[in-house]
């Protein structure tokens, strides 16, 4: 009764314009990384979300994520080599020719990014939380065993939700060596001693596999590194910009240049004399 | 996700459904809508002028296309200090009527200045913005105006989508395209409107709802038409004044020369 | 490359574990029956623009307010100060522009602005650009299920006082950049910022012949030269935009504060 009362008696203003601001602010630890999303307030929010943001299907839909594209990392004696390219497109449009894909997740170990530029950079951003935090409950560093496990679990917490990511991490740990797992959206967590995850996947383990050793010199391992993305952003069009590479060792991450890929190219062609199929006279 | 190159990193139709291009779809036909407006006001038309500003709307509340209600009142006074204008949903602005009048009562309690125009306008965007986020919109465009905090004449629109924006003259509905271009070509700054005297605001305003009448299926004749001038300035004490008027001196004389409508005899 | 792989499982190409054909009305196979059609979004149209200097940061946006056909307003900002101690923002360092949806574009700019302040009051100095930026990131992917329709870009001064940019998706990846272009004409202005900024494609004239070519070297601009370019380039994305017009907001950033100016565009 009481309830049916209250139901019938509300005032006649009852509309409450608090934002889930207050907490925020108030909260200095939601201000964070926090897991806290705001959802659209419908049956079928995944599906809702996709109307509003897959631009392949609508490319008139209101908002364009940015997507990342070619992406690869492999093992080899000296390391781990992760070489990325460097455009975001949102449908057809370059949004960007310099986005970082290679995320520096803390000194020693690497993340990649391929699908939504924004869920790679936040959940990385919050592994390196999480792998920070390891190194202070622990008193030495995560596994990257360990830490990729972390990344699996939390997307496979928010799987079929509308995340679009694929990601590699890497890094050298004492207990495992070079160690390189493969996580993407779906939940799925593999280790591997060569993966190339996106768009451009496939061209660029045409290259790599081609040439892939497991004895390649450091030297050799980046060149065939910057070599296999080369493929990729000249035959896919959603990859280009820059050549991002990096080398992981047990000391750490060394970064081995983010470069143009217009003069490699030209490099490659009039000096290897590869590249014949394009024409280098103009003619 | 889809792994394939050519859709790499893109949601797949067998996870998440095929693409449902309807969520997307524009607000454009209201009444397509299950959640929409059903007893809807057509346009509301409002100009500055030096000392405050002018708001009209007709009392017609719609059935669809049915003239139902002819004597809703659509212009609300707000503490005797600004005036609301409501196109959109009749339910709506009545249950925000109903919601501001008991605010305007607690507030009158308080011990600071009773609230502004821009307080108001304020405090509008921000209820309709967290409906339209809760999907629950309030189905209306409200025209707010009066004075803001520097006592200068204050005009702004908050509409179901919780978007916001001020202009010399604003105007809703089928007022946007034709009734903005009457009030443009008088008052296009906010220099113009402040040259702009009552008499002359009155007499745009009174053009524009004459014109929105001859060609707005939805408008009415009758209409509300209200002054907002400072409460210190004039000598009737200033406020809110809401006169009732009525179109006159209409002429449908011209419609003889249109052809291409209902039975031709030439 | 789509043609290539055939979208039909029937005509060629690889066929895959799960169904492969493109589903246009998919609701029957939910068995769901939708309560409501309400769109949240719309497109308020109009261009923002920002370019870091050696020194300053400047950040541009025109002032016209659209919805379909129909201009709402011919002024309504789409930069504002953010972080301020006041009321009138006349103390901040940091600037942001939205564009998009302008409700969501309000609601984004008070939670930062808000941020901002707190960030002051809990730690006794303003928040710097990069935390600013990070936090806004953070704030955008918040909504990454029900996102802000909004094209931000920030700008301000970094802790060794040289100009930043920060441009973001609606969902929060975001970069640090030299220039950026955002909204409708972001197609229109920002391969002439590639030119005329990053000097893109530009090279130095007699240095060779064919591949030999050099390029122009980068360097930042000088304020004055980027006052011109941000003009330039409104003027030209009004000529060919529908939704860009009327008015041109302009902040510029600079150790002394943020000076603002208004400059007159073509209203048609």
């Amino acid at each position: 009764m009481d309830t049916l009362v209250a139901r019938y008696s509300r005032p006649t203003y009852d509309e409450t314009v608090t934002e889930d601001m207050e907490e925020e602010l108030l909260d200095p630890v939601a201000s964070g990384l926090s897991l806290k999303f705001a959802m659209p307030p419908v049956a079928q929010p995944s599906s809702w979300l996709r109307s509003a943001t897959d631009d392949r299907m609508n490319p008139d839909c209101p908002i364009k994520i940015a997507h990342g594209t070619t992406t690869l990392a492999f093992r080899f004696q000296g390391g781990i080599i992760v070489a990325t390219d460097s455009r975001a497109t949102s449908g057809d449009w370059i949004a960007s020719q310099t986005v970082k894909k290679v995320i520096e997740i803390n000194d020693k170990m690497l993340g990649t990014m391929a699908g939504g530029a924004a869920d790679c950079q936040y959940w990385l951003a919050w592994l390196g939380m999480q792998c920070r935090l390891h190194e202070l409950r622990h008193k030495r560093r995560i596994s990257v065993a360990a830490a990729s496990k972390i990344l699996a679990n939390l997307v496979y917490s928010y799987k079929n939700m509308g995340l679009s990511m694929g990601t590699m991490c890497a890094g050298v740990t004492k207990e495992e060596g070079p160690a390189l797992y493969y996580i993407d959206s779906d939940g799925t967590r593999l280790a591997g001693n060569l993966f190339c995850v996106g768009s451009g996947q496939t061209f660029a383990y045409g290259v790599l596999d081609a040439e892939y050793k497991y004895d390649l010199s450091v030297e050799d391992a980046l060149a065939l590194g910057s070599r296999s993305i080369l493929a990729a952003t000249h035959r896919d069009a959603y990859s280009g910009g820059f050549i991002n590479l990096y080398h992981v060792k047990e000391q750490g991450w060394e970064k081995h240049g983010f470069s143009d890929t217009n003069p490699i190219f030209w490099k490659t062609k009039l000096e290897k004399g590869e590249f014949t199929n394009v024409t280098s006279e103009l003619v | 996700m889809d792994h394939r190159p050519q859709n790499w990193g893109r949601p797949r139709d067998d996870i998440y459904g095929g693409y449902d291009v309807s969520y997307m779809a524009p607000n454009a036909e209201p009444n397509t809508h299950t959640q929409s407006p059903v007893v809807t006001g057509t346009s509301v038309v409002a100009l500055k002028y030096k000392d405050g500003v002018i708001m009209a709307a007709d009392n017609l509340a719609s059935y669809g296309s049915l003239a139902r209600f002819p004597s809703v009142q659509r212009l609300m006074p707000f503490a005797d200090t600004s005036v609301l204008g409501f196109s959109g949903d009749v339910s709506d602005m009545q249950y925000i009527s109903r919601h501001l009048t008991s605010l305007s009562i607690d507030e009158a309690y308080g011990v600071q200045d009773p609230l502004n125009a821009a307080n108001l306008h304020r405090y509008l965007s921000k209820l309709l913005y967290s409906r339209r986020s809760k999907f629950d919109p309030l189905w209306n465009n409200i025209l707010i105006a009066g004075f803001d905090s520097d006592d200068k004449p204050f005009l702004a629109s908050a509409d179901l989508l919780g978007t916001t924006y001020s202009s010399p003259s604003l105007a809703s509905g089928y007022g946007s395209m034709l009734a903005q271009p009457i009030m443009r070509k008088y008052a296009s700054t906010e220099e113009d409107a402040a040259k702009l005297t009552k008499e002359q605001a009155i007499k745009i305003v009174k053009e524009c709802m004459k014109v929105l009448f001859y060609r707005d299926a939805r408008s009415l004749d009758k209409y509300s038409l209200a002054v907002v001038t400072r409460k210190s300035g004039e000598e009737g004490g200033g406020g809110v004044q809401i006169t009732q008027e009525k179109l006159e001196g209409m002429s449908w004389k011209f419609a003889d020369r249109i052809k291409g409508y209902g039975t031709q005899t030439v | 490359m789509s043609a290539l792989f055939s979208q039909n499982p029937l005509m060629n190409g690889p066929n895959y574990s799960f169904s492969d054909t493109p589903v246009s009305h998919p609701n029957e196979a939910h068995g769901e029956l939708r309560e409501h059609r309400f769109n949240p979004y719309t497109d308020n149209g109009g261009s923002t623009l920002a370019i870091a200097g050696a020194d300053f940061a400047i950040v541009a946006g025109d002032t016209r307010l659209t919805s379909g056909y129909s201009i709402h307003t011919r002024y309504s900002p789409k930069v504002f100060k953010i972080g301020g101690t006041t009321a009138d923002q006349k103390d901040a360092t940091i600037v942001l522009s939205v564009v998009g949806f302008a409700a969501d574009g309000t609601a984004l700019r008070e939670r930062l602005d808000a941020a901002c302040k707190m960030y002051r009051y809990r730690h006794g100095k303003p928040m710097s650009v990069n935390a600013a930026a990070k936090r806004l990131s953070t704030m955008l992917y918040q909504k990454r299920f029900f996102p802000y329709y909004v094209y931000a870009i920030l700008a301000g001064l970094d802790e060794e006082g040289k100009g930043a940019v920060y441009s973001y998706d609606p969902v929060g990846s975001y970069e640090r950049e030299m220039c950026r272009a955002g909204g409708a004409a972001a197609s229109l202005i920002m391969p002439f910022l590639d030119n005329q900024v990053n000097f893109k494609n530009q090279h130095i004239p007699g240095s060779g012949e064919g591949h030999a070519i050099q390029e122009r070297e980068k360097k930042p601009l000088l304020r004055e030269q980027v006052e011109i370019l941000v003009k330039d380039a409104f003027d030209g994305a009004v000529e060919r935009h529908i939704e860009v017009g009327d008015g041109l907001q302009m902040m510029v950033i600079t150790s002394q504060g943020v000076e603002e100016h208004y400059l007159p565009l073509k209203k048609d």
